[in-house]
């Protein structure tokens, strides 16, 4: 059943191999072609003119976090399904009581989230 | 020809290779975070490999409650980490000892 | 065959590899890539133990979701790296002294007396053509383990409830407005009727 999967390997090889072979290309291309004169002006960040005022890397609003956190969480959930839904014809009414309860749970959760205002971008 | 050993081995160099992070890393607590998933990680190999090998899918399931509560830490740990830089500017664990008498 | 073996190293390897970048780079950020890097690796060994549910689910979720929780935290929280940094050579050596005795332990355990070689624990015949891992670990986990998976909702709820409580700020002076509101507006709210005299022309 693995050979299904052997296609997947040959892309990912294929793509490996052709990302060194860009990468190297341009690097050993670009080194024995160009030539190269830094100064400090010329390596130095540029905007628009005049000198950077901050960090390259600017601060997330924690609101992005709050965001990714409840996405883990029903990522998870959405994970649990998968199973699930497959073998909900097998498992009945039981299953679907189980099910019930589990998204219950998360229900709660979800409420909580709602009238606490975290889904609210001010 | 794979055997058994080979994955189990791999486990062990992944285990003992976080081991290692959180001796050097011991004053940054995001990578400490990334050093237990890692240790999680380990293990969960061994789980999967011995679930293949023995034939039995409880390892396999064992994972899956592996990695959903190691979601749950990771957020909860991480939100954490959030209040502490809110509150002390630093994530550096050595100055984080208003406990000590 | 030895496809097997040639995919088990190469991605055994770049995993190390990673598992290595997260230690030792500098940068957070880059440990993070590494660590997305290592998870890809551990899924794809997983493939080769016919582990399919559980490898995809450890790319959706890890690098899917938890790495990106990372990143978020890593590019919130604008740290000067250089002082976390420090020690490190100091504790190189009794680090790589203590892993070295636990890696050490673990293989001797492993490796002694062939215990887990091929002739204890043959591999398993591949698993037929309409055989599906992800309908075995459902019918195993909704049935053997229902009361783990009613837990790990109560653990979900928790981390949720955990992160709102922790995290969540509101900011004075945001102007945010009340949809209900807005539009259960009635009339006499925005409208207000004056009766007064009629006032006389001026001028003529």
């Amino acid at each position: 059943m693995l050979a299904e999967y052997f296609p997947v390997l040959v892309f990912l090889a294929i793509s490996v191999v052709l990302g060194a072979i860009l990468i190297a290309t341009g690097g050993i291309l670009g080194a024995l072609l160009g030539h190269s004169q830094p100064n400090s002006e010329k390596s130095s960040p540029y905007e628009c003119g005049f000198e950077a005022f901050e960090d390259t890397r600017s601060k997330f609003d924690v609101r992005y976090y709050l965001v990714a956190i409840l996405f883990i969480i029903f990522d998870l959930e959405i994970a649990f399904f998968i199973p699930w839904a497959l073998v909900l014809d097998k498992l009945g009414v039981f299953g679907l009581a189980a099910m019930t309860i589990f998204v219950l749970e998360l229900i709660i959760g979800f409420f909580f989230v709602w009238k606490k205002g975290a889904l609210e971008w001010e | 020809m794979l055997t058994l050993t080979h994955f189990l081995t791999l486990g062990a160099i992944l285990f003992s290779l976080s081991v290692t992070g959180i001796f050097l890393n011991r004053k940054n607590v995001i990578i400490l975070l990334m050093c237990i998933e890692l240790m999680l990680l380990a293990v969960n190999m061994n789980f999967v490999a011995f679930s293949r090998f023995l034939g039995n899918l409880d390892g396999q399931v064992f994972v899956f409650f592996i990695l959903t509560v190691a979601a749950a830490e990771a957020a909860i740990g991480l939100a954490i980490l959030v209040v502490l830089f809110r509150n002390r500017q630093t994530i550096n664990v050595t100055e984080l000892d208003d406990l000590k008498g | 065959m030895p496809i097997y073996e040639i995919v088990f190293y190469a991605f055994s390897l770049v995993m190390l590899a990673g598992a290595v970048g997260v230690i030792t780079v500098r940068n957070p950020v880059y440990a993070a890539l590494c660590l997305v890097l290592t998870f890809f690796s551990a899924s794809a060994i997983w493939m080769l133990l016919e582990a399919e549910f559980l490898a995809i689910i450890l790319i959706v979720v890890y690098v899917g979701a938890v790495m990106v929780l990372f990143l978020f935290v890593v590019m919130m929280l604008d740290i000067n790296v250089a002082p976390l940094k420090e020690g490190f050579i100091r504790y190189l050596p009794v680090g790589i002294l203590v892993a070295a005795l636990m890696a050490a332990e673990l293989l001797v355990l492993i490796w002694s007396k062939g215990r887990f070689e091929a002739g204890a624990y043959p591999l398993p015949a591949p698993n037929p053509e309409e055989y599906s891992n992800t309908k075995a670990v459902g019918e195993w986990l909704f049935t053997n383990y229902l009361l783990a998976f009613e837990v790990a909702g109560v653990i979900l709820l928790v981390a949720i409830i955990a992160a709102v409580a922790l995290t969540l700020r509101h900011r004075a002076g945001g102007h945010r407005q009340n949809p209900s509101h807005q539009v259960r507006v009635e009339r006499d709210e925005r409208v207000r009727l004056v009766k007064m005299k009629p006032e006389p022309r001026q001028g003529s």
